[in-house]
């Protein structure tokens, strides 16, 4: 298979720059200066765009085709977006300009703060976490310095139900909490009698998603948020869900005190094949002192400022203070993700709720097509799969568990997400959440039309119908077949070994 | 009126298969007492016109370093991105893409990020490198939690890291958020009068899990007594370099001195400053931290007919697979600006690297040379070698200086008083390859301005 480094034209030839500004430079002295230059390849820019034209065709993203990956809200990522960063107005800005040069990023800012709390009941935001678990990280240290702050620093524990996420635990392990996980109830929701026993005074937060991670509504959601409370112990949002519920209900409401977003999911930041991402928080008045600074702000212009942006504002930095954390992400986040997240977030405006309706009644209509095949297609299908979790209703994504299957011919679910593959599918989140066996996590989002969602029922009956030779064989169509993590892990080639260098 | 949605208006047909007829009975699961029932206080939806327009009008208000002549740095380059870049990276396969848990439909997208892991490895000195951190400073902070980790159980001084005293504070307040619950004590590492790192004092580092400098310095200064670092503190002790990526085209990188783990900003390479994001961190390491260490990492592998492929590999430090003993709980990483940096390196190849640092370099000499020769102003380290920036004192306050020079049409550096109070009279000027002999005249011409307008 050919790489990046199996172009060797000759030296300096593949992409021309100016000249230094000058040849009578101070030499760097000898001891610093580099002996043998990196082995890169040498490549020119006809030979590097085929290169990476063909590697862009050897990966599936949500433009090659319907991408259910469950938790990931894999929604269409609208183009004008791309447009918009492309921008000098953000492309070229830095961080550290001062605020009269950056007023319309700073307006942006601030828009998307005052968006992100409405949508979430809470008080105040900051945008400079920049993914989904830096900003549980986040939230987690605000949470930590709070309880400092009011000399309770020995509540030691976190709360997380078994079916979180992995980053939940993960964050609030560096922040150097102990996990205390609480099984789910037997219907898959939070199990209340278990909360109690688990909070206590050593009690600092608990960490859910709502939806949560089986598409299910968690109905005692306001009940939980009061055990916790009466415990003393602070309420925390994984907003990996939030697509489901924008307009309908939100973590204020439910009693959270901190929430953080995922704009890289709900609000359409491409995932560029595992980031970048964004991570906003937000949270109640009482942890808003600890918040990451600065956060953007405005108050009304007076005589004698520079032009702002024409609304009456002047924007600025304003600094949280001695109580805050600090820094998070060494400068204010990913800027170019807000910006992408403003111009989706205009799209909807106050019809944001439209988003939410479409994703749970995509999801809802999806899960009934697939379990309720008609008569002649059923009569063919080897062995259904089960519900993850017993329910009427749904939420933005929904989980099947492939058991039954397995049990009957051998299938097992990493089988199917396989075979999907072939029909021209992503394979839906697999194994996860764990408390589901053999679990597929299905969520099709709001940006998928009918057709697709019938087309992905049918071609997932077709598979249940094969021969399970064939779907435990698979892939069949793909670039390559099916691929040996164990012989990755074990020999661990992880860099070329550039042999064939002539240097 | 929204759009996004192929359903929209079909909705009646699709409820009727589940049995309902309104939108709100698919959300009956929630109860009223956490029921909005009003509408969101929010605009009007827009089309993608007027979006456009805002995005034009707000964005234009922003003034863009390539408006003016601009030396505006700490870490960031006003870099010159290969055109090929964003085309070929916007493509819609990477851009659409997700984590590449499917590695059957992702070969490009993990080629491409093993191909990079090596560009990176081949730059910095070291054998291993993972696919991007979230930026520079978050990379130092999970290389110090990574380097206790495999250091701490034989360190004399188990819960100890040293650190120069030099690392801006934007940086180490990143490092203190990271390092803070899991008991890690900061200790700092003091510098020599002209702005070198106290090797004498460092030998308090011997026993400890690590030590963390940079080079270049925050201040641009290139300090050749750090590869003597390794023999003043001690085999037991993990070496962490933070780098400029851009000035390993003509100063040895630090994997040759003794590093066990290189940081750095990725962002020269790959994309422009962005307002600070999203850019990547560059985290490489030797086989020892392996393990420890945080972030994706692409592996070679075969499939099942024996033909090359590559996949995630050594997951099971992960969070989704160990969860709270994780080594770190980094999901979302910064994949596609990693993927614009692996095309920026490829375009530049070993002598186009070596001539863009040398470019940077140049710029950085030539300014000095501009700046220092204007009476009252010093050059804060004396008699040092920079690159990419330097630090200056002026007769009077940076702020003020800086808004003068802006007057001027310049862009002047960054006031180092908002880093350091007692630096309240100095700039840190920043250059890049797109550096000219005019914008420099101009820098000289604004500084000469302002001091000449009666600073003192």
């Amino acid at each position: 298979m050919s790489t990046v480094f199996d172009f060797r034209g000759a030296p300096g030839t593949g992409w021309s720059q100016p000249d230094p500004i000058s040849s009578e430079d101070n030499p760097i002295p000898e001891g610093l200066r580099r002996k043998i230059l990196p082995n890169w390849p040498r490549a020119s820019e006809p030979e590097l765009v085929r290169h990476y034209t063909g590697l862009s065709q050897k990966t599936f993203g949500i433009d090659t085709g319907f991408y259910p990956l469950g938790s990931c809200t894999m929604k269409h990522n609208p183009r004008v977006n791309e447009r918009i960063v492309q921008m000098p107005g953000i492309d070229r800005i830095h961080p550290l300009q001062e605020e009269s040069q950056v007023q319309g990023l700073l307006s942006i800012y601030f828009e998307m703060q005052e968006m992100l709390a409405t949508c979430s009941g809470m008080d105040a935001v900051t945008l400079q976490p920049v993914a989904g678990a830096q900003g549980e990280f986040t939230a987690i240290r605000c949470i930590q310095e709070y309880h400092k702050s009011n000399g309770e620093s020995h509540r030691d524990k976190v709360i997380v139900p078994d079916s979180a996420h992995g980053t939940n635990p993960a964050s609030a392990s560096m922040c150097g909490y102990q996990i205390v996980e609480i099984p789910s109830a037997s219907d898959g929701r939070l199990d209340i009698g278990a909360l109690e026993a688990a909070v206590g005074p050593d009690t600092a937060a608990m960490m859910i998603t709502n939806p949560s991670t089986l598409g299910l509504f968690e109905t005692d959601i306001a009940e939980a948020s009061r055990i916790v409370h009466e415990a003393g112990g602070q309420m925390y949002y994984d907003g990996a869900n939030f697509n489901a519920i924008i307009g309908k209900t939100d973590p204020g409401m439910m009693g959270f005190d901190a929430v953080h977003y995922n704009l890289h999911k709900t609000f359409s930041q491409p995932h560029g094949g595992g980031g970048p991402g964004s991570g906003p928080i937000g949270v109640k008045d009482h942890l808003s002192r600890f918040l990451p600074t600065p956060v953007a702000s405005r108050r009304e212009s007076v005589e004698d400022d520079p032009n702002g942006v024409g609304d009456g504002y002047w924007y600025f930095w304003e600094e949280v203070g001695e109580t805050s954390i600090g820094k998070v992400q060494q400068w204010n986040g990913n800027a170019g993700a807000v910006v992408r997240a403003w111009a989706f977030y205009r799209r909807y405006g106050r019809e944001l709720e439209r988003m939410s309706e479409f994703a749970v009644l995509n999801s809802n209509y999806l899960r009934n097509r697939i379990m309720n095949p008609d008569a002649d297609v059923a009569a063919k299908i080897h062995c259904m799969p089960s519900e993850g979790a017993k329910a009427d209703l749904v939420m933005h994504e929904f989980t099947l568990s492939i058991s039954p299957i397995k049990e009957m011919n051998g299938v097992t679910g990493k089988d199917v997400a396989k075979r999907l593959l072939d029909y021209g599918y992503m394979s839906p989140t697999l194994y996860f959440p764990q408390i589901v066996p053999e679990c597929l996590m299905i969520e099709p989002t709001e940006t998928e039309s009918k057709e697709v969602l019938d087309k992905f029922a049918a071609d997932f009956h077709a598979i249940l119908s094969e021969d399970p030779e064939i779907v435990t064989s698979a892939p069949h169509t793909t670039p390559v077949k099916r691929v040996d993590e164990v012989w990755a892990a074990r020999k661990l080639i992880l860099r070329h070994p550039i042999t064939d260098s002539e240097d | 009126m929204v759009d996004q949605i192929p359903n929209l208006g079909r909705e009646s047909e699709m409820l009727g298969e589940l049995g309902m007829s309104t939108m709100d009975e698919l959300f009956a699961n929630i109860p009223e007492a956490v029921r909005r029932t009003d509408p969101l206080p929010l605009p009007e939806p827009q089309s993608e016109e007027q979006i456009l327009e805002d995005a034009t009008r707000l964005l234009g208000a922003n003034v863009h370093l390539d408006s003016r002549p601009s030396f505006i740095s700490a870490g960031l380059a006003r870099n010159f991105v290969p055109t090929m870049v964003p085309m070929l990276a916007t493509r819609g396969e990477f851009l659409t893409s997700y984590t590449p848990y499917q590695p059957e439909v992702s070969q490009g997208m993990l080629q491409a990020m093993w191909e990079f892991q090596t560009m990176v490895s081949e730059l910095v000195g070291l054998p291993i490198s993972n696919v991007s951190m979230y930026d520079a400073s978050t990379s130092a902070a999970e290389a110090i939690t990574c380097a206790v980790r495999v250091k701490s159980k034989k360190a004399a001084q188990p819960s100890s890291v040293y650190i120069s005293e030099l690392v801006p504070p934007h940086r180490l307040s990143v490092i203190e958020n990271y390092t803070q619950g899991v008991g890690i004590e900061i200790h700092k590492l003091p510098h020599n009068a002209d702005g070198t790192l106290d090797l004498g004092a460092a030998a308090s580092a011997t026993g400890s899990c690590a030590v963390y400098v940079e080079q270049p310095n925050a201040l641009g200064l290139l300090d050749e007594g750090l590869m003597d670092l390794r023999g003043a503190i001690g085999e037991s002790t993990a070496i962490i370099v933070g780098v400029d990526a851009v000035s390993l085209g003509v100063i040895e990188p630090p994997g040759s001195w003794g590093a066990d783990i290189v940081v750095g900003e990725g962002q020269p390479f790959g994309i422009g400053p962005t307002a600070g994001g999203p850019i990547y961190g560059l985290f490489a390491c030797s086989k020892e931290f392996l393990r420890m260490m945080p972030g994706r990492i692409v592996g070679q592998s075969i499939d099942s007919e024996g033909s090359t492929a590559y996949t995630l590999t050594l997951s099971t430090r992960e969070q989704h697979i160990r969860r709270h003993r994780a080594t770190s709980n980094i999901c979302s990483n910064e994949t596609l600006i990693a993927l614009m940096g692996a095309m920026h390196m490829a375009l530049l190849g070993p002598e186009g690297l070596e001539k863009l640092a040398t470019r940077v370099y140049s710029s950085t000499c030539k300014t000095l040379e501009a700046v220092t020769s204007i009476p009252g102003v010093e050059l804060v380290n004396q008699g040092g070698c920079f690159f990419r920036e330097f630090a200056i004192r002026l007769p009077g306050q940076a702020n003020e200086a800086l808004e003068s020079m802006y007057s001027d049409g310049v862009i002047g550096g960054v006031g180092l008083g908002n880093w350091w109070g007692e630096m309240s009279d100095c700039i840190l000027v920043g250059c890049d390859e797109g550096t000219t002999e005019s914008d420099i005249s101009a820098l000289a011409n604004a500084i000469g301005n302002w001091i000449e307008g009666g600073s003192e």
